[in-house]
């Protein structure tokens, strides 16, 4: 078994024991109910696709640098992992939201950035789609990148000036103890979860790009 | 004057030329932001004081939708005209392109809030000549950001199929804390800005503006590459 | 030697189609070289990449003494381009055309000067006429005024002699002698071998991306 393959069933394994301790093993919480166990998934999940853009920024900075397409290759994996994961976020978020607000969309300031983050990081990979040369593809998609990750911090805070509901970000100290290391465990096992997925894709990405490049020559 | 700024000037006297001698684009465009605030009316009804309320929102949806279709246009005529690969061609710093650019779009959004700033007020019965220093000067920052962004996205874009759907796919998510400053500006001071928070609102604009110009006029050589 | 152009081992991909495989070429100061070559051989990106406008995959290129991509701006100062195709803004008229192009160059020059130039290339009468009603050939025309707005000392014709009557391909061969004895290096591209030809001292021609054997 390869370091990779290793760290995938770790990841795995981490989630399995996280998921168990957080839906079985605590209590339900004393004023949300049931409905807070969706926090140990929601919560990392969001700080992955946090993550994953942040990665595609600094790939992207890699890449406008020194120009190899395995930056490149590097950002649109984990690009593709934010996608989801933001995705993921919102629907877990609304969930949460529905029976806590009494609400499907609050237009909370983190939600509604995070359903603004979907569109942007997806504009980035269409038009990665678009460029058949792949260094025009690469120059494009990181320049979109760099400035995706500048906006974002000022989107987040003009939506939050517009409208703030969403209850302050959890942090150790009203998630102290049993919660806070059930929550812990779940940064770490998705944290784990989002490297391995997104060596896994590089790998395949940087596999796609030789049989592209290697491929019947035209013109 | 700087070798950039003659640079930029020259773009943008061609550019403003070329279109004072056609008008095609202006004019329909004009329309096009009339029919937008015709719509407006009639998917809200005639309630003046809804519209009246709603006013500074709907106004800066109209310029933004309006806007982006003549930004979307920016770099055509120099697609017709052999491509920005030409421009580059002539020696000195390609930002003069960028910047000539951004002035002319300037020009033409600035030309449209003319029209339609008035339009508004008598269509949606609102006064914004009673607060015209502090909203001009909103709509100063307002355009200045849209401009600065939808430039640099515009130059992106041009080389793409379908861009007509892509630029405002990528533009509107970068624009939205231009509209909502914009638009929690401009309402405040109808308002008559009885909380104060539109000065808050105006340096979050003018923040916003400044980064993305910074940023966009750093990084715009490399989308010119080919 | 004195040489304008060095390119070495000059290789351009466009993701599966490559465009140059290793080309070598060296034009001297003073110097016509003819790029010979069907449709599609390279030829536009060999000048593309000489002209500063695209980066090579691989290889090295030296233009005007700078090693590429170092002195971009110096070297689109003393060299030219001529794209083919003839292209000009629609809207203007040749006078404005030439005015803008004088401009982007850091040029100022009267109406009087670019008048005269349009004249020398046969357009004195359309000076004042937009683009837009004119022909493909005067576009042209249009180009190579404007390459003699300013002083060159590297001089790159992608296809010049398409769509220009008998005097127009007159006007293009006197240009070149021009730059020639002006001590200019003048590359000409074009599947058009007699023109191209006419006055090369070296005529390199490309074949699928290469330098064709016993041309360089």
């Amino acid at each position: 078994m390869n370091r990779l393959t290793m760290l995938g069933w770790l990841a795995i394994a981490l989630i399995a024991v996280g998921s168990v301790l957080g839906l079985v093993v605590l209590p339900a919480d004393a004023l949300q109910g049931e409905v807070q166990r969706l926090l140990y998934v929601h919560v990392p999940v969001a700080w992955v696709m946090m993550l994953a853009f942040f990665v595609v920024f600094l790939m992207s900075i890699l890449y406008l640098v020194q120009r190899r397409l395995k930056w490149d290759l590097l950002a649109v994996s984990a690009a593709e992992l934010g996608v989801v994961a933001a995705v993921l976020t919102l629907i877990l978020g609304t969930l949460w939201g529905r029976p806590t607000w009494g609400i499907w969309w609050a237009w909370d300031p983190r939600i509604t950035t995070t359903a603004l983050l979907v569109p942007i990081y997806t504009g980035y990979l269409v038009v990665r789609s678009m460029a058949e040369d792949p260094d025009r593809r690469a120059r494009w998609a990181a320049v979109i990148g760099l400035i995706a990750f500048v906006q974002v911090p000022i989107v987040y805070l003009s939506v939050f000036w517009w409208r703030s509901l969403h209850q302050p970000p959890s942090s150790p100290q009203s998630m102290w103890s049993a919660y806070g290391l059930v929550m812990l465990l779940g940064f770490v096992a998705y944290t784990l979860a989002f490297a391995y997925l997104w060596l896994r894709r590089y790998r395949l990405a940087a596999t796609e790009l030789e049989l592209e490049l290697s491929g019947p020559e035209e013109g | 004057m700087s070798a950039l700024a003659r640079r930029a000037a020259a773009i943008l006297w061609k550019d403003i030329l070329s279109e004072t001698r056609t008008r095609q684009g202006f004019t329909a465009m004009l329309s096009f932001a009339a029919l937008v605030l015709f719509m407006f009316s009639f998917a809200i009804g005639v309630d003046n004081d809804l519209l009246g309320r709603l006013a500074g929102g709907l106004l800066w949806v109209a310029i933004v939708f309006t806007g982006t279709l003549s930004l979307g246009r920016t770099f055509q005529n120099e697609e017709l005209a052999g491509g920005t690969r030409l421009l580059r061609l002539y020696p000195g710093d390609v930002r003069a392109i960028y910047l000539g650019k951004l002035a002319g779009n300037l020009v033409v959004l600035a030309a449209l809030e003319v029209v339609l700033f008035p339009a508004a007020a008598i269509l949606y019965g609102v006064d914004f000549a009673a607060q015209a220093g502090p909203l001009l000067l909103v709509a100063a920052l307002g355009t200045f950001g849209f401009s600065v962004i939808g430039t640099f996205f515009s130059a992106l874009t041009v080389h793409l199929r379908a861009r007509e759907l892509l630029l405002p796919l990528l533009l509107f998510p970068a624009l939205v804390p231009v509209v909502l400053a914009s638009v929690g500006a401009t309402e405040a001071f109808l308002a008559g800005d009885p909380l104060g928070r539109a000065t808050g609102w105006l340096r979050l604009l003018a923040s916003y503006d400044v980064i993305l110009f910074v940023v966009c006029v750093w990084i715009f050589p490399v989308v010119l590459e080919e | 030697m004195n040489l304008a152009v060095v390119a070495e081992g000059v290789t351009r991909r466009f993701g599966r189609r490559w465009a140059l495989r290793g080309v070598d070429l060296a034009v001297p100061r003073g110097a016509v070289v003819a790029l010979l070559g069907a449709n599609g051989t390279g030829k536009t990106t060999l000048l593309r990449v000489v002209s500063t406008l695209l980066r090579p995959t691989a290889g090295r290129v030296q233009v005007l003494g700078h090693a590429l991509p170092a002195g971009e701006d110096e070297i689109r100062a003393r060299a030219a381009f001529m794209t083919a195709g003839g292209h000009a803004y629609e809207e203007l008229t040749g006078v404005e055309n030439l005015r803008f192009a004088a401009r982007m160059s850091g040029k100022t020059a009267s109406d009087d000067d670019l008048r005269g130039a349009l004249a020398a290339v046969d357009l004195g009468g359309a000076a004042d006429v937009p683009v837009r009603a004119w022909s493909t050939g005067m576009r042209q025309r249009l180009e190579l005024a404007r390459l003699r707005l300013r002083p060159l000392e590297l001089v790159l014709l992608d296809e010049p002699f398409v769509s220009l009557d008998e005097d127009g391909v007159g006007l293009v061969h006197e240009a070149v002698r021009g730059w020639r004895e002006a001590g200019a290096a003048v590359v000409i591209a074009s599947h058009r071998v007699d023109d191209a030809t006419r006055h090369a001292d070296e005529v390199v021609r490309l074949v699928g991306g290469r330098v064709a054997a016993g041309t360089a």
